[in-house]
């Protein structure tokens, strides 16, 4: 029974953790950004709003509907959404990059109000993703442990949800604690490598997808075997890999997307805009 | 350049739809003469624990969780992943594994020892 306590607080922790990152990053970006972003923040928590509420219908759909759908448009559904994100995720980071210093001094002269007016939207659709992917599977997971509980065990059930919850707020608490004890830079760099690793596990689940449905060619078998260091198959590994897009035993077109990730990121990171380059404080 | 103005949502929304019609318009439903596998959860429990199946052709496993917990059957090395209700039986197919061990585990009861899919 302790371990199934245990397995319940580890998984709404993990579930939560993911869409955590990405939220708590983006606020406490908008945070340092202090003045001016006020209305910024309500699409961040619109978004959140919107997504509990996606994830609750999605958690619905997918346990009465089950296979009514084919199975081929449930994993275009899913494709869809990661690849969405992991692109929305790689603009955020760039425009971040491009504007965060600036931001703030733009907006109180009113310059790039209506550009970051729009962005916000960026804002909502990446927090409404985010938690509506791993909050779909939470409800369904929630509501099938705590219907299958009874009495005592099913107090102690909600107990352990919400300890694993608490604990995912401690995360997402330690973010935004991050924020004001590192210096900006040192945590900017920090968040901007994880959320470029989150985004490239996404993109790496998406690819598998696309695999699977014959859109995209494998184009090799296993091109090595490193899961006698770190397997993906299992709890750890599994965690790495849904945070960093890892793979033990990756095949031709998961290498070249990778690789071809990092590059176009890379390149597109270090060729900042000449305006906000002459702009940006050196300090 | 705007990030996530509701042009580029717009846009990528009607990208997801047009991948969407594709894939349905495409999509070829399982054939009636692929073998088929099953594995049943039941709580944390998987049977089989390893299952033999045919490497480099297609056949389709048969999903069945017969506990009173939803399960979540997963796999990296697969690239699967599906959510089970209670009672529920699903199916997937899987096409063209290279010969090997593939390991899939029940992600909503991790106490459970990962069960093995072999391809020979």
């Amino acid at each position: 029974m302790s371990s199934q306590l245990g397995n319940v607080v580890f998984i709404i922790w993990r579930e939560s953790v993911e869409a955590l990152l990405v939220i708590g990053i983006l606020s406490a970006w908008l945070t340092h950004q202090g003045a001016g972003v006020g209305r910024a923040k309500a699409y961040l928590w619109s978004g959140v709003g919107a997504g509990l509420v996606v994830a609750v219908l999605l958690g619905w759909a997918l346990v009465t509907l089950g296979d009514t759908l084919p199975e081929e448009t449930q994993q275009a559904y899913q494709a869809t959404v990661v690849l969405v994100a992991a692109a929305l995720i790689v603009q955020m980071v760039i425009w971040m990059r491009r504007h965060g210093r600036t931001l703030k001094r733009e907006l109180e002269t009113s310059l790039s109000e209506a550009a970051a007016q729009s962005s916000w939207w960026g804002v909502f659709v990446l927090a409404l993703i985010a938690v509506a992917r791993e909050g779909s599977e939470t409800a369904i997971f929630l509501y099938g442990t705590l219907s299958a509980g009874s009495g005592s065990g099913l107090l102690a059930l909600i107990g352990a949800a919400a300890v694993g919850f608490a604990l995912a707020l401690a995360t997402y608490g330690l973010l935004q604690l991050g924020g004001r004890v590192l210096s900006w830079r040192v945590f900017f760099r920090v968040t901007e490598v994880m959320l470029l690793f989150l985004a490239a596990a996404l993109l790496m689940t998406g690819i598998g997808i696309l695999i699977d449905l014959e859109l995209l060619p494998a184009l090799t078998g296993k091109l090595w075997d490193t899961s006698w260091l770190l397997s993906d198959g299992g709890t750890v590994g599994g965690m790495v890999s849904a945070l960093t897009g890892y793979r033990a035993r990756p095949v031709g077109i998961e290498v070249i997307a990778f690789v071809g990730y990092w590059v176009v990121v890379l390149w597109l990171l270090s060729t900042p805009r000449s305006i906000t380059a002459t702009a940006r404080p050196t300090a | 350049m705007a990030l996530g103005s509701p042009a580029l949502v717009s846009r990528l929304l009607a990208g997801f739809v047009a991948a969407t019609l594709v894939v349905a318009a495409t999509s070829v439903p399982a054939r009636a003469d692929d073998p088929v596998f099953r594995i049943e959860f039941s709580d944390g429990k998987m049977t089989p624990q390893r299952l033999d199946v045919p490497a480099n052709t297609r056949f389709k496993l048969e999903l069945v969780n017969s506990g009173t917990t939803p399960a979540e059957f997963e796999s990296v090395e697969l690239r699967k992943e599906k959510v089970i209700a209670p009672g529920v039986t699903t199916s997937m197919v899987i096409k063209n594994l290279d010969p090997g061990e593939y390991h899939f585990f029940d992600d909503f009861h991790l106490d459970t020892p990962p069960a093995l899919l072999v391809a020979k």
